[in-house]
């Protein structure tokens, strides 16, 4: 990762250990969702030239499937949680108990089935923060949609864009039973989240 | 993003747009282009290059076209990009915003829009081709559109 840049060193390891401690909630929600088959890890935490975010985090024009949840009010962030198409199958017929489909067009089940999963990851993530910062988050509904990665990226990261040209970036990966999977989760917080999360756990040391 | 691109003939320049928007300058008779990834209409202030903010973008633009000789007078713009990928209820709505700028900055410029394809929920694929200058925009599910 050549154009990965510290925050500064203390800022950094705080947010690492913040999101640590919630990707370690949501794994456990995911764990139960998936009756043990599905687990997270935090991949990094980082922050991105403006430039090369898309890049770094491979989103570009390949087509994903993903589901989008917003944590609303200016201290929010958007998450969204991406697959390819393979991998989003797998887990929809997985948590359906179906076969595999690929050439039909993805069923409102299958829909279901993936912006549930990502009503799961969303409050399992928002239940840490809240935790942390105190304040009442407000998610919206997570909503399914298929489109170029960088495209759903570059409106994720607007709000850290409108201040700042590097964009800090969480992100998680999924594992089946020990081998890694295709999946992602990306978190996007606003600066004024950024800001809060650094300040509450700086306030409680 | 927030970035611009020069080329010439046979060169195509690529990028993927969500709520920014891909300004593409072209000069027929050089057959030189510019692709430039707009990010947000102003900077208000805030730090950046210039290449980020319609307002700058622009004439950052032109200068660097001329500088390899594609006078301004000859250029031709398409636009593409400014959607809401987020549906109109999401945060930070700011696709039309861009894509408003973008075409006044053109127009303060002087630069004349012969073609755009821009707004809607969903991203784009674009690719300009420096050898006619013409605008190819792919949607997800559509056929792709010549601009």
């Amino acid at each position: 990762m050549p154009n990965c840049r510290p925050v500064s060193h203390t800022p950094l390891d705080v947010l690492r250990q913040l999101f640590a401690s919630a990707t370690h909630d949501a794994s456990t929600a995911m764990c139960r969702w998936t009756d043990g088959l599905i687990t997270l890890s935090l991949d990094e935490v980082r922050e991105i030239p403006l430039g090369e975010v898309c890049d770094e985090l491979n989103l570009s024009d390949e087509l994903l499937t993903m589901v989008v949840l917003h944590l609303e009010g200016d201290v929010g962030g958007v998450m969204i949680l991406t697959f390819d198409e393979e991998n989003g199958r797998q887990l929809a017929a997985a948590l359906l108990g179906r076969p595999v489909e690929h050439d039909d067009p993805w069923s409102i089940l299958e829909q279901s089935a993936l912006t549930e999963t990502g009503n799961i990851l969303g409050c399992a993530y928002m239940n840490a923060l809240t935790r942390l910062i105190d304040r009442e988050l407000v998610p919206s509904p997570p909503y399914f949609l298929q489109d170029y990665g960088a495209s759903v990226l570059q409106q994720a990261i607007l709000a850290q864009a409108m201040t700042s040209d590097e964009v800090l970036v969480c992100r998680t990966g999924f594992h089946r039973q020990g081998a890694e999977l295709d999946w992602r989760v990306l978190f996007v917080p606003t600066e004024a989240m950024r800001r809060a999360m650094i300040e509450a756990i700086r306030t409680a040391r | 993003m927030g970035q611009v691109k020069l080329a010439a003939a046979p060169a195509r320049l690529n990028a993927v747009l969500g709520s920014c928007v891909g300004v593409a300058l072209y000069h027929p008779r050089a057959r030189i282009g510019a692709l430039g990834h707009v990010v947000l209409p102003r900077s208000g202030g805030t730090g950046g290059g210039p290449a980020k903010f319609a307002e700058s973008a622009i004439p950052y633009m032109l200068a660097q076209l001329e500088q390899r000789g594609a006078s301004r007078t000859a250029l031709v713009a398409r636009i593409a990009g400014g959607a809401c990928m987020f549906g109109t209820g999401g945060p930070l709505q700011i696709g039309d915003q861009n894509v408003a700028a973008v075409l006044a900055a053109l127009k303060a410029s002087g630069v004349r829009v012969v073609a755009q394809d821009t707004g809607g929920t969903k991203g784009r694929r674009v690719s300009l081709d420096c050898t006619n200058g013409e605008l190819t925009v792919e949607i997800v599910g559509c056929p792709p559109r010549i601009l």
